[in-house]
């Protein structure tokens, strides 16, 4: 396979894809899905990379690479054990697309790798148990599709939960594959205080948890954290007589928001919030941490 | 010797390192030199612990005193933390009287309990309580520790449970006090709270002169005079703001303070938002290793204001680290309404 990197050595691809607001994002992914199909994507923790696109990376060949990504992880698995050859670990690798997960048409449909290993034990059922998912799904970034030239597909977002050592295995056969990147993807204060202002506006039928955010404080001898954790339905008043237009969701308005936080934190205690590091963030909906980790509940 | 204590103390060795057993069972001072030679220290772990629990079967009675001086040797971690609870007095302390009704107050509302005694040299009493039901036996492996300095009126109890109510009631029966009520201090250290309620930090006191007398004949600093330094007289404000407030020593070691507050929220007038007449519902949580040096070097760091907010600084003063914030009419309330 050629190597291609060098064609993207040049461009200013963005380590950070910007989140766009909620409501075109949302609503696309919610009307589109099949809550059975996703119910697996809620309630875990997934650590975020970013990727850069794939080359000649086919839709069409999903099952073919399951059976080398297969072949690949048990090689992998037993590199440094004493194990017969031929002996099955009973590692089976599946990719499939989710449908319904893109934020607009024009991005591509996601992609879901599972690794399901057989039990080893004898009197336990032989049903195959998912030990690691990771899916690949396209942020909408409209400027980055026009400019990618053909052959290549941008899933810039992946997603991965369960071991480390898998994740490393499964991004490495990627890597080599279709000569793409894998690097960790950091969350910016900025950012999270987007998803923690269009989380806490959003509606949720069952109870809903405070709305928390996390600060560390930087640049003193001994750390200190910070927890601000504001009861939901005040937190939503809050950010009700704020946000101006439904539906949009604006760099304004997500500041206003937490200037109000900052100021009413600071009538209290006297201390600058605004001087700390946002690090984490969560509400019913969803949690985010800076390190590039997100629950979503809901 | 019942089985869950020989148990116990099976278990108990098997965790010591083995290079530190002998010194542990020297330590805990209940096997004689003479038994202690006989055990052989190069044996499989699992032998040398038998032989321990062998040897203790012939001494009974001791081996419950001492129970509660091994858990103490080690790394006495709390698991789980120590609050304070005081109490109204009357008159002189008798140990071995304390003792007796304590026992008695406890046994007679639950049969399956183990109570140890140990004092130590301070006026500290260490009781250890293992908890068991009517139907079960105690559990030795999450007692709860209760540390009595006879002559305060502050005991400290770690992990809190339900069996709190029957243990302050045999608390308050047993030291003849006439009611005992929780405060609202926590913290992993058992010292830094007997810092705050015995007072043995560096306080504070109000100076009468707010800015520092003047040094004579000090000699310039050789600094380069190209160097100045900025918003100079406003971090000498600070420091001696600082210094003020928190005192020169060191602080008292906390790990956290909560702040429950429900006050109305007002932004900055420019802000037109949220004239509600609720209340704006939080809980705040500060968490640190060393929480009040932490809070100490913000202002210096600019990250807040000085004077810091009473919110903050009173708790040493008023041993408490948990709080509850209401709306005081028109002013801002700094005070801390109660529990």
């Amino acid at each position: 396979m050629e190597k291609r990197s060098s064609l993207f050595h040049g461009l200013p691809f963005p380590t950070t894809p910007v989140l766009e607001p909620p409501s075109c994002c949302y609503s696309g992914w919610r009307e589109n899905v099949d809550p059975q199909k996703i119910a697996f994507l809620l309630r875990k923790q997934w650590t975020l990379y970013s990727v850069t696109p794939m080359y000649k990376f086919s839709y069409g060949n999903l099952k073919e690479y399951s059976r080398l990504l297969s072949a690949f992880v048990a090689a992998e698995k037993q590199k440094g054990l004493a194990v017969e050859v031929g002996n099955d670990l009973g590692i089976k690798v599946t990719l499939s697309t989710l449908l319904g997960l893109k934020g607009t048409d024009q991005d591509q449909v996601a992609v879901l790798v599972q690794i399901a290993s057989r039990s080893q034990l004898p009197f336990e059922n032989a049903e195959n148990k998912v030990v690691w998912s990771g899916w690949f799904c396209c942020i909408s970034g409209d400027d980055l599709l026009e400019s990618v030239p053909e052959d290549f597909t941008c899933l810039s977002l992946f997603l991965a939960n369960g071991a480390e050592s898998y994740t490393a295995i499964v991004g490495s056969w990627f890597q080599k594959t279709f000569d793409c990147y894998f690097s960790r993807l950091t969350i910016s204060p900025l950012n999270l205080a987007w998803m923690a202002a269009m989380w806490t506006g959003c509606k949720v039928d069952s109870h809903m948890a405070a709305t928390e955010l996390v600060f560390s404080v930087p640049c003193i001898p001994q750390s200190l954290d910070i927890s601000y954790a504001i009861h939901s339905e005040d937190a939503k008043a809050l950010w009700d007589t704020v946000q101006k237009t439904p539906g949009e969701v604006t760099q304004e308005e997500v500041n206003l928001f937490m200037d109000c936080l900052y100021s009413h934190f600071h009538r209290h205690f006297k201390i600058h919030l605004s001087a700390t590091r946002l690090v984490k963030v969560s509400t019913s909906i969803a949690s985010a941490h800076c390190d590039g980790n997100i629950k979503v509940l809901d | 010797m019942d089985e869950t204590v020989a148990e116990y103390i099976r278990r108990t060795v098997l965790k010591i390192p083995r290079c530190q057993i002998m010194e542990m069972l020297t330590m805990w001072e209940f096997l004689s030199k003479t038994q202690l030679q006989t055990i052989n220290v190069h044996q499989l772990k699992e032998r040398i612990s038998q032989a321990v629990v062998e040897l203790c079967e012939v001494i009974t009675s001791i081996v419950n005193d001492q129970i509660v001086s091994n858990s103490h040797n080690f790394v006495f971690t709390i698991s789980g933390i120590f609050s304070c609870i005081t109490g109204e007095e009357t008159d002189s302390f008798n140990l071995a009287d304390f003792k007796y009704k304590f026992k008695r107050s406890l046994r007679s509302a639950l049969k399956n309990v183990t109570i140890n005694f140990r004092e130590y040299e301070d006026n500290a009493i260490w009781i250890r309580i293992a908890w068991g039901t009517q139907y079960t036996k105690p559990n030795q492996y999450k007692a709860t520790y209760v540390v009595y300095h006879s002559q305060t009126p502050y005991v400290f109890i770690s992990s809190l449970r339900s069996s709190i109510p029957l243990l302050c009631q045999a608390l308050v029966h047993a030291s003849n006090y006439h009611d005992i009520h929780e405060m609202e201090l926590r913290s992993r250290c058992i010292d830094s709270l007997k810092d705050i309620v015995f007072k043995r930090y560096s306080q504070t006191f109000q100076t009468y002169h707010p800015r520092p007398l003047q040094e004579r004949n000090v000699a310039p600093e050789k600094v380069d005079p190209r160097i100045i330094q900025e918003n100079k007289r406003e971090k000498e404000r600070i420091q001696s703001v600082n210094q003020e407030i928190f005192g020169e020593g060191l602080q008292p070691k906390i790990e956290f303070a909560q702040y429950k507050l429900e006050t109305m929220f007002k932004g900055e007038p420019e802000m037109d938002i949220l004239t509600e007449k609720e209340p704006f519902r939080c809980v705040v949580k500060f968490s640190s290793p060393h929480l009040l040096e932490a809070l100490k070097s913000l202002a210096p760091a600019g990250m807040a204001d000085a004077p810091l907010s009473p919110l903050l600084t009173c708790i040493p003063q008023k041993a408490r680290n948990y709080f509850k914030i209401k709306e005081r009419k028109g002013i801002l309330s700094a005070s801390c309404l109660g529990p």
